[in-house]
């Protein structure tokens, strides 16, 4: 190395001055896997239906002429018609209108406990791993005994003392199903806290809580979402499961559960009135879970771009 | 000679508890000073504690016995609140460029995050201070709104050198910079580095495995073994001539660039392995792999004497003198 001369040198041409340039576009994280999701036929298809029933959830009751609560006693149990599309049920009430009401309580129910979920799971989660030692242990021995005792009894219970409201089976349905959002950011922080950016961040002087929030949570996000969105199904189908039983919304309210529940006795004679809701969840939870797969490989960091 | 050093070690010790009751012993109480613009060298087989040793001078961890004096000020007890302002003299670079940039920071980003956090300037001055450090490490401006992915690894470390000189620090430890880069990328963050330290005067405490590119930066070399400092002194001193047996195994498995050097020269061959840092022997722990090692080695653990100049820790010198 001590026989270096100046002439196995040159200087650099005009062209080799630009070896640092890159000359894609630069993407940020979510416009590439906005771009990915929108390539996966099954995700985007589920995405669309899921809108259409968000907005016929909303709007579609506005804009029909009945009421989720007028009975039409001259009308029972009607045969799909151009009046009523679902046909009647035995009080006579239009079936459309009240699946879009069903659809507008059953989504709420899913989205709020979701909401719920992310963020006492995201924060609990986050931070239990990040504190980990002793306090990451009694945090998640907490966690453990929520988890042991069946969501339906907690369910029961809070109906119990709170009344049979939309509320309350919120609130039944989020109280322990945070936990499994918790589990899964803590694993994340975990693994995410020893790797060097996290260090480089001490370093530098950051304080724990802008570690945990703007370097390791926001690193988690594709789980976050995934989670989330695979949630929303989650609550709806345990709220009409409760619904179907009698324990959740009770009339003249209406969810998805409910109107399967209020058919079933007319099940042999008129099949359809049960089938009606019932596939309205099948087609909003099938929707959902390929949006969450969707996501799950959008988001995935080490999927192929 | 009055001004005080910029940074003292003394005995510093790092053990971390394992489950089962033992411990790993992985720093074991090195002194070492480090000089106003000066580079030291810590050098050293996989394993043998460089890396934590260069963490817990930062308090990443915390050091289990011994003092750490930064400024000739006692920087060892300091909660992570009272680090703070030291926290802009002493800075990191870090082995894998890969995986120490945030993946959901732009460059622009990651480098004023530093400035944000000390509060120092406005936007419009943190953001001419960015542009700034990103040409003073060769990249360009355009490259200030893209994300790490879309850097190659050598450009990313320069990334890691621009953040950490935005405080404009007196320190820097340098957590094999180069041993994730190709052999080309090595040479242009090297001389990246040693550009810097002639401008600014600043130290680095530069680990690394290479002896030969260590012994290129540094001012002074300190080699370590299973966590223990067993040779410190001037980088050519030990280049040339190491004393400690495991020092010239090391310069002796170096390669050599001519080949008929290369075929010349006689190696010397360690056999068996590390041992563990879990159950460390008791004497030097050297001696299971030493050719020179006698009853007294395997016995009892060699303390650092002062000979010729330089620091070693082995029975076969005694201050001042050779034995054997």
């Amino acid at each position: 190395m001590d026989n270096l001369e100046a002439k196995l040198f040159r200087k650099l041409e005009t062209e080799e001055k630009n070896d640092e340039f890159i000359a894609v576009e630069s993407q940020t994280f979510l416009q590439a896997a906005m771009k990915n999701f929108l390539h996966n036929k099954r995700a985007l298809a589920g995405a669309i239906i899921l809108v259409i029933v968000i907005l016929l959830a909303i709007f579609g009751p506005m804009i029909s002429p009945y009421s989720y609560e007028t009975m039409d006693t001259t009308l029972k149990n009607a045969s799909p018609s151009s009046a009523h599309w679902f046909g009647t049920d035995k009080f006579g009430r239009d079936i459309f209108v009240r699946i879009l009401y069903g659809a507008r309580i059953s989504l709420m129910v899913g989205l709020v406990a979701a909401i719920i979920n992310l963020v006492i799971g995201t924060v609990y989660g986050g931070i239990s791993g990040y504190i980990g030692g002793k306090t990451d242990m009694l945090m998640m021995r907490i966690v453990d005994i929520i988890y042991s005792v069946p969501a339906m009894l907690y369910i029961v219970l809070i109906m119990l003392i709170f009344g049979a409201s939309v509320t309350s089976v919120m609130i039944g349905i989020s109280i322990s199903s945070w936990i499994d959002m918790a589990r899964i950011v803590r694993q994340e922080v975990r693994s995410l806290k020893e790797q060097e950016f996290a260090m480089a961040a001490f370093v530098i002087g950051a304080s724990g809580k802008r570690i945990l929030f703007k370097h390791l949570l926001v690193n988690t996000v594709g789980q976050i979402i995934v989670t989330v969105t695979l949630m929303v199904p989650q609550a709806i189908f345990t709220e009409a499961w409760l619904s179907f039983l009698g324990v959740g919304i009770s009339a003249p309210l209406a969810s998805w559960g409910t109107l399967a529940q209020d058919a079933r006795a007319l099940i042999e004679i008129f099949p359809m009135q049960t089938a009606y809701p019932m596939l309205a969840i099948c087609i909003t939870i099938f929707a959902f879970n390929f949006v969450g797969e969707g996501l799950g490989t959008a988001l995935d960091p080490k999927a192929k771009r | 000679m009055n001004e005080k050093p910029l940074l003292e070690l003394n005995n510093l010790s790092k053990i971390f508890p394992v489950k089962g009751g033992k411990k790993v012993h992985a720093v074991n109480n090195v002194s070492l000073t480090l000089n106003k613009g000066e580079t030291l060298g810590i050098v050293g087989e996989s394993g043998c504690g460089k890396s934590t040793m260069g963490r817990t001078i930062l308090k990443i961890y915390e050091p289990t016995s011994g003092q750490i004096l930064f400024h000739g000020e006692d920087i060892t007890k300091l909660s992570r609140k009272q680090m703070l302002p030291y926290r802009k003299k002493m800075q990191m670079i870090f082995q894998d460029p890969y995986a120490s940039l945030n993946p959901r920071f732009t460059i622009g980003d990651i480098i004023e995050e530093p400035m944000i956090i000390h509060k120092i300037g406005t936007p419009e001055e943190r953001k001419a201070k960015v542009q700034d450090l990103i040409e003073t490490v060769g990249l360009k401006p355009d490259h200030i709104r893209r994300y790490p992915h879309e850097f190659s690894g050598g450009q990313r470390q320069r990334i890691g050198i621009a953040r950490t000189l935005t405080l404009q620090p007196d320190f820097i430890v340098c957590d094999e910079p180069i041993s994730a880069l190709d052999v080309s990328i090595q040479a242009q963050i090297i001389n990246l580095l040693e550009k810097i330290q002639r401008e600014t005067g600043i130290s680095y405490l530069f680990i690394a495995h290479d002896l030969g590119m260590v012994h290129h930066i540094s001012h002074k070399i300190g080699v370590m073994y299973l966590g223990n400092l067993v040779e410190y002194g001037s980088s050519d001193d030990i280049y040339k001539s190491p004393l400690h047996p495991y020092t010239k195994a090391l310069i002796s498995a170096a390669p050599i660039p001519d080949p008929n050097q290369s075929r010349a020269k006689s190696r010397i061959i360690l056999e068996g392995e590390v041992p563990s840092p879990l159950n460390p022997p008791p004497g030097c722990a050297f001696a299971g792999r030493c050719a020179y090692a006698t009853e007294e080695c395997r016995r009892e653990k060699p303390e650092m004497v002062d000979f010729e100049g330089r620091k070693v820790a082995c029975f076969l010198y005694k201050a001042g003198k050779k034995v054997k």
